[in-house]
């Protein structure tokens, strides 16, 4: 038992007394947070700028363009001539543009005829779909409501908006797990396989294996030391998130630690592996890198899973990373319960398991 | 010596590695209280079987009882009573000396004091330094006080002053010796003659994995039967020379254009190689004699110097 103790602290040491690497281990989640976060945190709106040419300038196109102004979802940019406004629409500085011809305001005067609705021009930019689809609405319902009234047209039915709160969910929400979780992997899988390579490599677990320390007692105090480590690295961006972004934890901070502490040992463990293949400290990383990077891009950690292509989907499905990421990301952004996750549980579970048992084979003292 | 206590039994060790033989079954025995060396050139074997004495490789065939316990089968109970300091190992460079000491003790159900080791070893002034700081005499004597934290009875040193410059290499002959004092039982290897004379009591002489010679110093030199070497060079290669003809010539050797004679008449020896040489026109160079060493009774045995190259 005291060797364990004394393990842990001297491994804790360590880690604490390599500046470089704790450094650097804690900083390039944070700047990755940083950076994505400021530069796709936010984007959760669609701005529509909508430019007016007046060829009219009645008393009724007057009130058209107010009512424009009125409506909070647009920008209005009013444009002299036709021309110039088209060329915006084209640069897509506006995304919609409106032209209220010669004679609106006296077709609108004249009594409600039999013939065909007066033709309101207005152009959008074909390549950008989405964004002209909600505008053209937006104007379609303007134009709707103005034709209503000239009518003096009386609902029979109305719709009665109840505005249901939904998780107000941004990209940060979405990255802040993964990140965690991306953390967790690196350094984890990384940092114990190129360690313990290391340290094999330069006789220090020979030396080891010369007294009577069991190695059991080596690799506990080993799991021990990188779950305290890594528990407070992750408790660090966690707080970064929280303070700089306002990402919150909605389900139990329980249901978090327990897949932090999952994660750190299913990593930790094909961490082990690879140190067992690895002949020296220099393969070790490569090793890693190549079961890391694809994991990275796959796994949920930038994008959601279900963005990847059809074919990929059963690799993404056995694969650690994706149900790390995606309990962390249930816990914190929906507020899911452990027992809710346990289809995630019970994988990772199956990785820490399995992986300890083929590391148990592979794991050489020289 | 005195006692002749029995405190290693090494019986019948083998170690091979796919077709090379490394160990070809050793025998030999340790008193207890002695300093016994293990020498050899690189390959010989001896790493090899310090290696198996303190359990860090398993023995294709034999055993060894070290403190009496039997290395095949109770391996934890010899690592309780030996200490061991490997060649070239490195430790965990950012703990401190009382650091890496503390670590090592807990490892061990027994364990001395740590601040009165730090001392013998003269490591007080860095007690609070990082290992990576230390000298290289610096960190050989801490290898060497990690052996010693658990007071084992014998400690096993694996070529412990290579790569050493001369003080640090005397430093810890001190140190070897003290322990002795101490009642430890030494068993060393190295490849250094000098330091093999100083310090051990007995010899043990390894080549391509045998045993070929084991006995105290003074009586390995005195086995070769010459107290006398000769040495020189002939200045145009000229090796036709039937240098056993020379008048008190025990025997012979050599290393590349270099000969060794062997004497027991240092003086009828000088004579008639000098008077050879001038007969058949020979020019001898870097003429030197000296007393036999123990370099030269391995030269003898195996034909090949300690150190090559």
């Amino acid at each position: 038992m005291r060797a364990y103790w004394q393990l842990t602290l001297s491994q804790l040491r360590i880690f604490l007394r390599n500046r470089q690497v704790l450094f650097w281990t804690l900083a390039f989640p944070l700047f990755l947070m940083v950076i994505l976060g400021s530069f796709l945190g936010n984007g959760n709106g669609i701005s529509l700028t909508i430019g007016v040419v007046d060829q009219d300038q009645s008393f009724q196109s007057k009130e058209f363009l107010t009512t424009l102004i009125e409506n909070k979802a647009l920008t209005v940019q009013i444009e002299k001539s036709e021309n110039k406004a088209l060329n915006k629409l084209k640069k897509d500085d506006l995304q919609l543009v409106v032209v209220i011809p010669k004679g609106y305001g006296a077709s609108l005067s004249r009594p409600p005829a039999k013939n065909a609705p007066y033709l309101l021009p207005v152009y959008f930019n074909e390549t950008n779909i989405a964004v002209t689809q909600v505008g053209l609405q937006v104007v379609n319902n303007l134009v709707d409501g103005i034709s209503k009234e000239k009518l003096d047209y009386h609902p029979v039915v109305v719709m009665d908006m109840k505005g249901v709160e939904t998780l107000n969910l941004k990209y940060i929400d979405f990255l802040i797990p993964g990140i965690v979780a991306m953390m967790i992997m690196s350094n984890n899988m990384n940092g114990v396989a190129g360690q313990i390579a290391a340290w094999r490599e330069r006789g220090i677990l020979r030396r080891m294996q010369g007294t009577t320390l069991k190695a059991s007692t080596f690799i506990a105090a080993q799991i021990t030391a990188r779950l305290v480590l890594n528990g407070m690295q992750a408790l660090i961006v966690l707080g970064v998130g929280h303070l700089i972004f306002g990402v919150e934890v909605r389900g139990s901070w329980f249901t978090l630690i327990s897949f932090v502490i999952l994660g750190i040992l299913a990593f930790m463990a094909i961490g082990f592996i690879i140190a067992g293949i690895a002949k020296t400290p220099e393969s070790a990383a490569p090793i890693a890198g190549f079961l890391s990077f694809p994991m990275l891009f796959l796994g949920g950690v930038f994008f959601p899973i279900k963005n990847m292509p059809e074919f990929l989907q059963p690799i993404i499905q056995i694969l650690p990373i994706a149900h790390l990421s995606h309990a962390l990301r249930e816990t914190m952004n929906v507020g899911a319960s452990f027992m809710s996750l346990g289809t995630e549980a019970l994988i990772l579970g199956g990785w820490l398991v399995g992986a300890f048992i083929i590391a148990s084979f592979t794991f050489k003292w020289e | 010596m005195d006692s002749q206590e029995e405190i290693i039994r090494v019986i019948n060790l083998v170690k091979t590695y796919g077709d090379f033989t490394a160990v070809k079954g050793v025998e030999f025995q340790v008193h207890k209280g002695e300093v016994f060396g293990l020498l050899g050139p690189n390959g010989a074997g001896k790493t090899t079987t310090l290696e198996m004495l303190v359990g860090l490789r398993k023995p294709d065939q034999g055993t060894a009882i070290v403190g009496g316990f039997d290395i095949t089968k109770e391996l934890k109970k010899v690592k309780e009573v030996i200490g061991v300091q490997l060649q070239s190992t490195s430790l965990f460079e950012l703990l401190t000396v009382e650091e890496i000491l503390h670590l090592y003790a807990s490892f061990y159900p027994k364990q001395v004091s740590i601040p009165s080791l730090i001392e013998e070893m003269l490591l007080a002034e860095k007690r609070k330094s990082r290992i990576k700081s230390l000298s290289g005499g610096q960190k050989q004597r801490l290898a060497i006080a990690l052996a010693l934290v658990h007071d084992p009875w014998i400690i096993f040193l694996d070529e412990p002053t290579t790569g050493l410059d001369p003080q640090a290499r005397r430093t810890l002959w001190d140190i070897i010796l003290q322990l002795k004092k101490q009642g430890k039982t030494i068993v060393l290897t190295t490849h250094y003659m000098d330091e093999a004379h100083v310090l051990c009591d007995r010899i043990a002489i390894m080549n391509q994995g045998e045993l070929i010679a084991l006995d105290t110093p003074s009586q390995l030199v005195k086995n070769l039967q010459s107290d006398s070497a000769v040495e020189f060079r002939f200045q145009n290669e000229s090796s036709e020379v039937e240098l056993h003809e020379i008048e008190g010539v025990t025997k012979v050797g050599n290393q590349k254009d270099v000969f060794v004679l062997y004497t027991d008449d240092l003086q009828l020896t000088l004579t008639s190689l000098i008077h050879m040489a001038s007969d058949k026109q020979l020019k001898l160079t870097d003429l030197q004699t000296r007393t036999a060493t123990l370099e030269d009774v391995f030269l003898h045995m195996t034909g090949r110097r300690l150190r090559e190259g």
